[in-house]
């Protein structure tokens, strides 16, 4: 039974992740600012239902929406990609950024 | 539209594994110090293939684009969490398990990014071998 709470969570979030990176190739934005707003996004909405919710409605929301709606996969990719070409500033810009905003808005999710 | 309702089964069905490998691998590796294993082990794994897949394993076997969305968007995707990550972390804070908080925070960062580097080259070392055997025969 968690298995399905969990699995279709993640489905929806998955879905709506796949939706909003289409926006990306649109954007003329030369950095990855989808997956960063979709990680820092998750990260507070994470942060609401950690202190909200409990139980299988946190395992639906949490482990499950928040948890596929996320990627740390996806993160780590497109590092390495600006590694490779070299654009070492947006590299590293994208990690700080992803990483500080990440936290403090779960931070701030858990304290609204 | 037709189209659309397909993509969204296949991310469906792919994230729906994904993150149900992960879920599992939380209550296997559940540790009584509190130590987040299942979530670093589905991080640093799936960092580690995703570059992989999209690298070498799409050219390798012709993937379709439909193929490759099902299994990076959806399955490794929702397997790998940042939210959780987080989540974990700040958990551990609570806790004080400073020491545990550290070596956490350590090993996903900088061991993600790490990983990531490793399957691209991996991907580009298994690319090559293949080219070298191309070439001989």
């Amino acid at each position: 039974m968690n298995f399905l709470i969990v699995g279709l969570g993640a489905s929806v979030g998955a879905i709506l992740r796949n939706e909003l990176t289409l926006l990306q190739s649109k954007i003329k934005i030369d950095f990855p600012v989808i997956t960063l707003l979709i990680n820092i996004f998750g990260a507070l909405l994470l942060g609401i239902f950690t202190a909200q919710i409990h139980n299988a409605a946190l395992l639906l929301l949490g482990t499950g929406f928040c948890g596929g709606f996320t990627t740390f996969g996806t993160l780590n990719m497109e590092l390495s990609q600006l590694w490779f070409q070299r654009r070492f500033v947006r590299c590293f810009l994208y990690f700080s950024l992803t990483y500080i905003f990440g936290i403090l808005g779960f931070v701030i999710g858990i304290h609204v | 539209m037709k189209e659309r309702g397909k993509i969204f089964l296949l991310v469906l069905l792919g994230a729906f594994i994904g993150s149900d490998l992960r879920y599992l691998e939380s209550l296997i590796f559940k540790a009584s110090n509190g130590f987040p294993w299942g979530t670093l082990i589905a991080n640093l794994t799936g960092a580690f293939f995703m570059p992989f897949l999209i690298h070498y394993l799409q050219d390798r076997y012709n993937l379709s684009p439909k193929t490759i969305l099902t299994l990076s968007t959806g399955l490794l995707g929702s397997y790998t969490t940042f939210s959780t990550f987080i989540a974990d972390s700040y958990r551990l804070y609570q806790n004080g398990s400073w020491f545990l908080l550290a070596i956490y925070l350590f090993v996903t960062i900088v061991g993600g990014f790490v990983v990531a580097l490793l399957g691209n080259y991996w991907a580009a070392s298994r690319a090559f071998i293949d080219y070298a055997k191309r070439e001989r025969n």
